[in-house]
């Protein structure tokens, strides 16, 4: 093994065991059924832009018609408005698209594991250069 | 040279060369002053850094990342929203919670020293003592939960289950001047025998006088504690004591003692130490080391309490279980 590979491999070890873990401001297992994982398509009612998470309200048009309302719940909004985005930035009747998990008490909550607009872009990052972290689910990040 | 050793002596020179540049500045840079001649520390900062908090034990041994290591840890940060690790329907995946737009932090390693601790020597907090160990061992009898840490509780009953933090109460000192994962902001403004540090997260201020104020008497008991501060040369020193028994740093409460020291090092920094006292928990005193770095952005409102459908939906969401668990 040659001495630069040795050195990569130390430096990937070192990284490897001090990656970040996430911690929200309360325990979300706690709150939301790691077994009831929901996939919801819906255009937004409200935004609730408040402390300590922020809570987007969807319609969701079921098969037969039916709307159901939904609330989703986000992270702090003072990072976004320190990102220059603020409750306007996510209008009325925009498409979202939510990947999470339904809260335990069996309610029309879930948390925003993914949220993203129809075409998998995601919301507040259509514009680059915000300083928000890449994971490579938007398209746009490639 | 046998590989091996290329690359040990490769490591040792990189830290060599990222070594704290802080140091230097200090001695070419004199800090500005207040009006009426007091080190000037006023101006916000983030203390978000992705610099662990104790030393990792594939670092054992060795103070400073070497400025590869640096880079491949910003690289892993940039990334670390992906759906690398992350299994749905797992616990762990709904305590990730959401899309990396909502966190806040950070990408860079604000300091290359291997971990926030700095003393001891080998960068990890030292042992609880036998009588902390035993205490830990008695905290379910005690009438609420006394962790200040998230997602965490004894139980879901009630909200006194629950961490100080997710009931929107404290972090904690030294938690609430450490970083986490978003809000990780402060303001300090001072005036002629005070300054006045604001905290983003959980919001609150702390005051403290530099007038030459004794301590409250011991009998008068504070969540955040009672601090004094003085001037030594260019930094602030500020000494806390008068914690409750209500909250639990690291198993330390009431006997808690803190030494805080600020010194502006730049323009655009300041270097935080505290160190963290309490014979009856620790087997010695500790410190960390955590750069402020100026933001010169504003700070948000953090109105906890009132938006908490957090504490409402983990309660709600444990009484359904049990529902559901007594049916035939």
């Amino acid at each position: 093994m040659s001495g630069h590979r040795i050195a990569a491999a130390v430096i990937a070890a070192a990284v490897a065991l001090v990656s970040p873990t996430a911690l929200a401001h309360h325990s979300f297992s706690a709150e939301f059924d790691s077994n009831k994982p929901v996939e919801l398509k819906g255009t937004v009612v409200r935004v609730e832009w408040i402390n300590p998470h922020t809570w987007i309200h969807i319609d969701v048009k079921k098969a037969d018609g039916a709307v159901e309302r939904w609330m989703i719940e986000g992270g702090t909004p003072n990072t976004l408005l320190r990102r220059g985005l603020n409750r306007e930035s996510l209008p009325v009747g925009t498409e979202v698209v939510v990947d999470g998990y339904r809260a335990k008490n069996g309610t029309n909550r879930a948390n925003g594991r993914d949220v993203t607009f129809p075409d998998g872009k995601k919301l507040f990052m259509g514009s680059s250069g915000i300083g928000a972290p890449q994971d490579g689910k938007d398209p746009t990040e490639k | 040279m046998k590989s091996h050793r290329i690359a040990a002596a490769l490591l040792m020179l990189a830290s060599v060369v990222v070594a704290p540049a802080a140091a230097q500045d200090s001695r070419k840079w004199s800090p500005p002053r207040t009006p009426w001649g007091e080190p000037d520390l006023q101006g916000t900062y983030s203390n978000r850094t992705i610099t662990p908090f104790e030393r990792p034990a594939n670092v054992n041994g060795r103070e400073f990342f070497t400025k590869e290591e640096v880079a491949a840890l910003e690289r892993s940060a940039q990334q670390s929203g992906g759906d690398e690790g992350r299994t749905k329907g797992s616990r762990q995946d709904v305590e990730r919670a959401y899309n990396d737009f909502w966190w806040d932090r950070g990408t860079k390693v604000t300091t290359p020293r291997t971990s926030l601790v700095v003393e001891p020597a080998d960068g990890r907090v030292p042992p609880l003592t036998d009588g902390a160990k035993a205490r830990a061992a008695q905290e379910s009898k005690q009438p609420a939960f006394r962790g200040v840490g998230a997602s965490g509780g004894r139980g879901t009953d009630s909200w006194l289950d629950r961490s100080t933090f997710e009931r929107c109460i404290t972090r904690g000192m030294p938690g609430a001047m450490s970083p986490t994962a978003y809000n990780n902001n402060y303001r300090i403004t001072q005036s002629p025998g005070f300054v006045a540090i604001e905290i983003e997260m959980l919001g609150g201020t702390r005051v403290i006088p530099t007038d030459g104020r004794p301590h409250v008497p011991s009998r008068v008991r504070q969540l955040m504690g009672h601090s004094v501060g003085r001037w030594e040369g260019d930094t602030l020193v500020v000494d806390t004591t008068n914690f409750t028994d209500k909250v639990l740093y690291r198993g330390a409460a009431e006997n808690l003692h803190l030494v805080e020291r600020f010194t502006r090092v730049g323009p655009g920094e300041i270097d935080y130490r505290v160190t963290v006292e309490d014979p009856t928990t620790f087997s010695k005193p500790w410190t960390i080391a955590i750069p402020f770095i100026t933001t010169g952005e504003d700070l948000f409102e953090y109105a906890c309490h009132e938006g908490n459908y957090g504490m409402e939906g983990i309660l709600s969401g444990a009484r359904q279980e049990e529902k559901e668990k007594a049916k035939p």
